[in-house]
């Protein structure tokens, strides 16, 4: 319907003689009229001139991709273009804390942040409460040490864990103290003052008709070298170079899809990097964290085969260099898992193994329980810890509610995507200490490190239940204190 | 109204704070908490709660949840239980555990000690019989007892038994060799607890939060 908008007068005379408005017959004119043939042949004209337009539009987009991000990213060199978005970013976002901030005070809202717990909660172990509880009401019956108001106790304990508990809240993304202008993490904020409303909006903008799409065309960019590039290498023979072709293609296509969700990423203490022959062991909040972690260095990865596109990238990194895939069928024996590590880790050529020992994506407020598998290896451990400024973008992947597409896409209209990788020492299993003290030790020291809180949950109980063996533990803990160790009667 | 913020179902929440007596923060953070245990559905179920790792290892478990459908417990007539509760009736069975506001009269308190106390005798008696039988009783026992290891059935039974006995000879004062104790009524159950400041103990404290209600 553009083309009206191109088209001479001739074809208005038209249209008023034949009084048909936007409509008309375009054989009609062609035969009826000379103008027509100027309209139609200038019809061609706009079009092609139109699509010769549009062409040289993508032709200059693709140019400066190449240019100011792929070939930085090629060599290792940036340009500073993040850097300076990423000051506007963080200056905007400050001064729109403040006038956050300013709106609010006003009121007297204080927002409890989420770290502080929502309920206080007694300190005192389950005898000391117990203790208190009896000498408060002398009056009860005291049968066997057992009196009505323990299960006061037990009821409190129970009402306490219903309202906050340390578990289901990891499996949600953490909460913002203060709004970060997207609209996904609007909870409870609201209309504070046109500036910020208009900033806001100008965001979206930015966001969704800016940065998305080249945040989309790098990734399949960055997607497609993956695939292409290995698969060339792949074809090599077993000579240094392809080893070192192929670390290069690897780490290249990992810097364009780290530039594709404008990461910005601080690497700490890099002389502890992980080298060949070892684990490497970090905690796990998104498939992104393979993204971070791979633009600082090659690693084998482990994972099952999958079917798709997926399929096609993994099959293609496997002809560069090893990397361990297994079968669903093969994930269920654990000898045989173990035996391929092992393998893979014997061997001094082959690159370090990337594992993430938790088994499920976790929101980066805390780290889970350690799988002790990958710790009975008996390999050097290089711990890593992975943490994420929730500010700029939220990267944790809720896959029971979203899916792993929209889960990218959301990623790619986030401001940016802010984290710090912590190398810590390698670690190895001490004498005495069996895979599950050793798990629990790297846990402790990357909890330590990134700052989040150590738990001692299952991160599978995201989708499992907790076996009755729990409970039974506090049952056994109560009994011995009602009834002591040996099993009398207390009645007569 | 000032302090109100963008809570979402605005008059719901000054119903509920007024039903309930939660300030609005606290209406908002538990709302919050069963959007995420009902997977941010309409309606709690028995299964949400038994996905509470914490929960699962406590030996009552059963009955505190059993508590929440508890049609007694919700303020619905009738006795029996329900399948699902909605976030309002979360906030009922939640009420009870408010701890009293500072500006109470003496009456108010009576009624919120009473209150806390039914929700812990319903909680026993589950048969909405009005008394706590030996059964009942026993049944508790048996549960906070661990049944495997050094504890059998049989000495659940007899602390239960023994108890029981004691509870009788305090509330009925002497009694005929063939007079058969029904079990603790209610009024018992208050009588037994008198000294105990219920109002203190059984009650969940927010942090943080800004506690002015309605009613101030």
């Amino acid at each position: 319907m553009g083309v009206f908008v191109l088209c001479d007068q001739s074809l208005e005379l038209l249209l008023t003689k034949t009084g048909h408005g936007l409509k008309f017959d375009r054989t009609a004119l062609h035969l009826s009229h000379p103008a027509a043939f100027v309209f139609i042949s200038g019809n061609k004209a706009e079009m092609e001139d139109f699509w010769a337009g549009a062409l040289w539009a993508l032709k200059i987009w693709l140019y400066l991709i190449v240019g100011l991000i792929m070939i930085p990213a090629m060599f290792g060199f940036s340009l500073g273009i993040s850097e300076t978005y990423m000051t506007i970013l963080v200056k905007t976002l400050e001064w729109a804390t403040l006038k956050i901030q300013k709106a609010s005070s006003d009121e007297q809202k204080l927002k409890a942040s989420a770290s502080n717990g929502l309920i206080q909660r007694e300190d005192g172990s389950m005898e000391k409460e117990l203790e208190d509880l009896r000498r408060s009401c002398p009056k009860l019956p005291v049968g066997g040490n057992f009196t009505l108001s323990d299960c006061f106790y037990f009821t409190r304990k129970g009402i306490e864990s219903i309202v906050e508990d340390e578990v289901t809240q990891r499996f949600s993304s953490e909460e913002l103290v203060s709004w970060n202008l997207l609209t996904r993490n609007n909870n409870d904020f609201q209309y504070i003052s046109l500036r910020l409303t208009l900033v806001y909006g100008l965001g979206i903008i930015i966001r969704y008709c800016i940065l998305a799409p080249l945040r989309i065309t790098l990734a399949c960019i960055g997607l497609s070298w993956l695939v292409i590039g290995t698969s060339a290498v792949g074809l090599l023979p077993n000579w240094r170079i392809k080893f070192w072709l192929s670390e290069w293609v690897h780490v290249m296509c990992y810097r364009i899809c780290a530039r594709g969700l404008s990461a910005t990423i601080r690497y700490h203490n890099r002389e502890n990097k992980p080298r060949k022959g070892g684990i490497c062991v970090a905690n796990h909040t998104s498939p992104i964290d393979i993204v971070i972690l791979c633009n600082d260095g090659c690693y084998a990865m482990v994972g099952q085969v999958h079917g798709g596109l997926m399929g096609v990238v993994q099959r293609a990194m496997v002809r560069s260099c090893p990397h361990v895939w297994f079968e669903r069928a093969e994930m269920k024996d654990r000898h045989l898992v173990t035996k391929r590590l092992k393998d893979h880790v014997n061997d001094k050529t082959k690159l370090p193994i990337l594992i993430f020992p938790e088994g499920t994506c976790v929101n980066n407020t805390s780290v889970m329980m350690f799988k002790k598998g990958s710790f009975e290896i008996g390999a050097t451990i290089y711990p890593v810890a992975i943490k994420y400024d929730l500010k700029f973008g939220d990267a944790f992947w809720n896959s029971s509610k979203y899916s792993m597409v929209s889960y990218l896409l959301r990623m790619m209209t986030s401001w940016a995507l802010v984290c710090n990788v912590w190398y810590l020492p390698a670690m190895h299993q001490q004498e005495g200490e069996d895979a599950v003290q050793f798990a629990n030790r790297v846990k402790s020291a990357i909890a330590h490190q990134g700052g989040l809180v150590d738990l001692q949950w299952d991160g599978g109980l995201k989708r499992a239940k907790v076996k009755e063996t729990f409970k039974e533990q506090e049952q056994k803990k109560y009994s011995n204190m009602v009834v002591g160790e040996d099993s009398g009667s207390n009645s007569d | 109204m000032g302090a109100l913020q963008s809570a979402p179902g605005h008059q719901e929440y000054i119903d509920l704070a007024e039903k309930t007596g939660f300030s609005f923060e606290q209406i908002g953070v538990l709302h919050k908490r069963f959007k995420q245990l009902s997977h941010n559905q309409e309606t709690l179920r028995r299964e949400h709660f038994n996905e509470i790792p914490d929960l699962a290892c406590n030996p009552i478990r059963a009955q505190i949840v059993e508590a929440f459908f508890d049609r007694r417990n919700i303020r619905q007539n009738g006795g029996g239980t329900v399948e699902e509760i909605g976030f309002e009736e979360f906030l009922v069975v939640m009420s009870h555990f408010r701890p009293p506001s500072l500006h109470m009269t003496n009456e108010q308190r009576e009624n919120v000690r009473r209150e806390k106390l039914r929700f812990l005798f319903n909680m026993h008696d589950t048969d909405n019989d009005g008394t706590i039988t030996l059964e009942e009783y026993r049944h508790v026992v048996e549960e906070l007892l661990s049944r495997s290891g050094t504890l059998e059935k049989e000495t659940a039974k007899s602390i239960a038994d023994a108890a029981m006995l004691e509870v009788a000879s305090i509330s009925m004062g002497h009694m005929e060799p063939d007079e058969f104790y029904e079990g603790i009524t209610f009024e018992h159950f208050d009588k037994l607890l008198i000294e105990f400041e219920i109002e203190s103990k059984m009650n969940i404290r927010f942090l943080n939060m800004d506690t002015t209600t309605l009613c101030k």
